[in-house]
């Protein structure tokens, strides 16, 4: 038989809080040090105890990272799950399974690998039998597989950090899992991993914890937040760094963290810091943003700094709390009533994740106007390989605030909403200041910030938020480009979709297709993605929602002639993109285009 | 230009500070003439000038609602923020947080406070977030033409309108409940004491509220409504005289009264003296509160003065663990850790 190496997905089927998770962040790990290029999925439900978890792993030396279309190897522990799981093998795949669990093996078509993993993990401590059982798959697919102990050992040290009987016992039961392999089995199966050589060290990290990162060195004066899945991690990732990171000798704080009653509260405490002069920030899911709407109306026109990060996920409503999208797009770029239009960016990787952590205080106070930072589940909650954060190229940008008596008395006229310099950003003071006191206000009001209600207050008001937005346009993250010379299919995608688009592209490619690809990082769009459109016969907007919603805000914002030009291609059922659907919906957009 | 006889220039009084009165005031109202607001307006600029403290540390805070407005109204040299309907505490908190040194002076109303807003007011009072937060209360919500509002008392009947029935909000036992470290109740009408009241809860550190029955001149000052002019005249009880001696003004200077007083000592130095009237209330003692609340209610009356007072709570400055700098002082050196430390975590995440 010929073995196949480092290329194909391992889907391991266990219960919610029985311990799984380390166990298979052990596995990860193990592979990453060999170098193997992997990626790591959870998908877990809503849930604390008992419900279905599936931890999907793809080994790809292609470097692919989504799931891929099937399984090549089951891990069954999971009862309730387990005919379903069964039922959807491809013939010849692998099935690890507990012998323990009273169920049946009805497959005789797949490779069996039966286990009395319960058994064995008793043997080492019946108390922690159910945690021990996770770790004994560890060990039976290392033995299969062939990975190195050295690798699976530093993975456990890496994931017990310091807690020595912890890693003894985890080493211990490993040691029977590979025992029992060996001592039961013949290597029957194809699959074996393949240790391969690291040119770049990385590490892995989640996005939430890198976006937190980024908020630290992006100087955060002030975290309001209430919990809420999948953002609390990025607000926990905040607290956690602040001892290490942002206190002085004392072990007082340079940045206050308040959990808020609700998220309208968080909203309002952001808004309160970004009026006083600091920089406040929330973190939070799309509910979150339902809640804060009328907040953001505020930020947005009585031009307050403010950073909120929405890590989406799915909706509507409460929707799949634990599962990813991109359906957050429309709600963030218009929230609130009235005409609004907003700042998002849009990180795709978690190098990007720290990046706009820092970066979107510098532009939410250049422009005095609401930033989001668009994540989802994905990219916030799963793993990713890093190779190190980069420090800001730029010292901290603190936009039009007058500080000096001197300043401020050299304005030959002053007025909060004046637009001294025709970028529509005017200048302000803060409170306490005694320069330019005014109250602040969502009610209509005129370059002095005065209540009125005249039209001509209104409109010119209404016209400069336009046009301060759209000058902002080519100053945010322009787009990543990777184009072919033979400009046949461009695909604009946004965010976590980079994880799947050069697998989309290489199944594209293999129909004879030449793809480029534009990857969105910021909302209003830069101007280079109208330009990739006109140099392209055909564009496919790539979204992880229903409607398609940045196709949605092309179509407004495009030019007549390039309308026609541009195609949606929106699917989501809350699974992390699988390459072949998203492929095999662009070729059948294609071909009714070209019809 | 004219032969009248040059007027004699008038001395412009001073406060300790040496401002005049006029670097207090606001802009011209827009309210009702006769409205209550406006007599707390007057009140909210003679505190401040009295107790000399710099217009520009002040910060106004409101939501929505007629007497959200108010702060056009006082203190024009004061940066202040009209936000949105009963979210005003989460606003000023998280102004407090980055800037803990200015005074917090919130203004909202009943529907504010007791409906929209009562999460966030509660919230606030939970977290002893530091500020003065004055209800101006008149059991209707004026700016929408006189709907019954969550404070209006069984019994009373607005001008247009059926009897209300409706339970009412208590807002001051209801803050007491909470632990509230400064609650007192006072009457628009009643300038004296809710003065002194109020240059008490600018020298509090820690939640302090003051629920002022202000009448509706227009949809709420019927004879038949318990929040009206007459009403409250009649049936006010007034639990002590009130009389506030700031700290720049030692207490040994100050006429001791000749019955009977309570001195408390405020987080500025400064005293509030409470004379008692009939039966001495003190203030240290929330189950007596509750009681003089819930007796004024039962016999549809109106008890004012300083209801409860604590000086043991920390404020929420002391729970955030922050440096004594205001955080919008504190150097961008001191908010963005150095090259180095970045490298050094990069080289720990790599293990």
């Amino acid at each position: 038989m010929e073995s196949i190496a480092n290329d194909y997905t391992i889907n391991i089927a266990t219960a919610n809080g029985t311990g799984s998770q380390s166990a298979n962040l052990i596995l990860l790990q193990a592979f990453f040090e060999m170098g193997v290029p992997v990626s790591g999925k959870n998908l877990f439900p809503s849930n604390i105890s008992g419900l279905p978890t599936w931890y999907i792993m793809r080994l790809s030396d292609h470097g692919y990272q989504a799931p891929g279309d099937r399984t090549h190897i089951q891990v069954l522990v999971n009862p309730a799950t387990w005919a379903e799981d069964l039922a959807a093998l491809e013939p010849g795949s692998v099935v690890i399974w507990n012998e323990n669990a009273k169920m049946e093996m009805n497959r005789d078509d797949v490779i069996s690998y039966p286990v009395p993993m319960s058994a064995l993990a008793r043997k080492i401590n019946p108390k922690i039998a159910k945690l021990v059982t996770n770790i004994v798959y560890v060990g039976v697919l290392a033995q299969m597989l062939g990975i190195d102990q050295t690798a699976l050992e530093s993975a456990v040290a890496k994931q017990f950090k310091g807690k020595d009987s912890a890693i003894e016992l985890n080493i211990t039961a490993l040691g029977l899992g590979r025992d029992y392999f060996k001592d039961n089995f013949t290597k029957d199966d194809p699959y074996v991993v393949e240790p391969r050589e690291i040119e770049t060290p990385k590490f892995f990290i989640d996005g939430n914890e890198a976006a937190a990162l980024g908020c630290i060195f992006g100087g955060v004066q002030m975290l309001a937040w209430y919990p809420i899945t999948p953002s609390s991690s990025l607000a926990e990732g905040i607290i956690n760094y602040i001892p290490q990171l942002r206190v002085d000798d004392e072990g007082n704080a340079t940045c206050a963290v308040i959990q808020a009653e609700d998220e309208l509260a968080a909203a309002g405490m952001v808004l309160g810091a970004g009026w006083a002069g600091g920089r406040g920030m929330t973190a939070t899911s799309g509910p979150g943003i339902s809640l804060m709407q009328e907040f953001i109306g505020l930020a947005y026109f009585a031009e307050i700094p403010s950073v909120f990060w929405d890590v989406n996920r799915v909706g509507p409503s409460t929707g799949l709390p634990t599962r990813t999208q991109q359906s957050d797009i429309t709600m963030l770029y218009e929230g609130s009533h009235g005409d609004t239009q907003h700042i998002v960016l849009i990180p795709g990787t978690v190098e990007e994740c720290f990046e706009f952590g820092w970066r979107a205080f510098d532009i939410t106070e250049r422009f005095q106007t609401p930033v989001f930072g668009l994540s989802d589940l994905d990219l916030g909650m799963n793993r990713w390989a890093c190779e190190g954060f980069t420090y800001p190229d730029q010292d901290m940008d603190r936009g039009k605030i007058v500080r000096d008596k001197d300043v401020f008395e050299a304005f030959e006229e002053f007025g909060r909403y004046l637009d001294v310099d025709g970028d529509g950003i005017p200048y302000r003071t803060l409170p306490g200041s005694g320069m330019d006191p005014i109250l602040y206000r969502g009610t209509g009001h005129n370059p002095k910030g005065v209540y009125s209600e005249k039209p001509e207050d209104y409109f010119n008001l209404m016209a400069r938020l336009k046009s301060k937005i759209d000058g902002a346009r080519d100053l945010l993250p322009a787009p990543i480009l990777r184009e072919e010379t033979e400009c046949e299919v461009g695909i604009i995608y946004l965010g976590s979709m980079e994880n799947t688009i050069q697998e989309i592209d290489d199944m594209l490619e293999a129909t004879g297709l030449k793809v480029s690809q534009c990857r969105v990082r910021a909302l209003p769009l830069h101007s280079e993605v109208e330009e990739f459109i006109r140099r392209h016969e055909t564009t496919i907007v790539l979204e992880i929602n229903r409607d398609g919603q940045l196709y949605g805000i092309l179509r407004k914002e495009l030019p007549n002639d390039l309308i026609t030009k541009v195609h949606s291609v929106a699917y989501s059922d809350g699974m992390p993109p699988r390459a072949r659907i998203y492929s095999d919906r662009i070729l059948s957009t294609l071909k009714e285009v070209n019809q | 230009m004219s032969d009248a006889p040059a007027r004699p220039a008038r001395t412009v009084k001073l406060n300790v500070i040496n401002e005049p009165k006029d670097s207090y005031t606001g802009g011209k109202s827009s309210l009702c003439p006769g409205c209550g607001h406006d007599q707390i307006s007057n009140v909210i600029i003679a505190a401040a000038w009295e107790n000399g403290i710099e217009p520009h540390r002040i910060a106004k805070m409101s939501g929505i609602g007629c007497s959200s407005k108010t702060p056009a109204y006082y203190l024009g040299q004061s940066h202040g923020f009209n936000t949105v309907h009963g979210r005003m505490p989460s606003v000023t908190t998280g102004a407090y947080a980055v800037n803990k040194d200015l005074l917090y002076l919130g203004v909202s109303g009943d529907g504010d406070s007791a409906s929209i807003g009562i999460g966030q007011l509660i919230h606030a009072i939970r977290r002893n977030m530091d500020m003065v937060y004055i209800v101006e209360n008149n059991g209707v919500y004026g700016l929408t033409k006189g709907q019954y509002s969550a404070t209006a008392d069984v019994g009373s009947k607005k001008k247009k309108g059926k009897i209300n029935t409706t339970q009412p909000i208590d807002l001051a036992a209801l803050a007491i409940n909470l632990g509230c470290t400064f609650v007192a109740r006072s009457f628009s009408g009643s300038k004296k004491q809710l003065t002194s009241l109020l240059k008490a809860a600018m020298s509090h550190k820690g939640f302090a509220l003051i629920d002022v029955i202000s009448p509706c001149v227009t949809f709420n000052n019927n004879d038949e409504s318990m929040r009206s002019y007459g009403y409250v005249k009649e049936n006010e009880i007034t639990l002590h005289m009130t009389d506030y001696i700031p700290h720049f003004n030692p207490v040994e200077e100050v006429e001791v009264p000749e019955g009977h007083f309570r001195d408390i000592e405020l987080h500025d130095g400064s005293t509030i003296r409470l004379e008692t009237i009939s039966d001495e209330h003190d203030p240290s003692n929330a189950v007596a509160a509750l009681t003089a609340l819930h007796g004024a209610e039962t016999d549809q009356k109106h008890v004012t003065g300083l209801l409860y007072f604590d000086n043991t709570k920390p404020a929420l400055a002391e729970d955030l663990g922050l440096v004594d700098t205001p955080l919008i002082n504190v150097p961008a050196d001191s908010l963005r850790p150095s090259k180095a430390i970045l490298d050094q975590l990069n080289a720990a995440l790599l293990g």
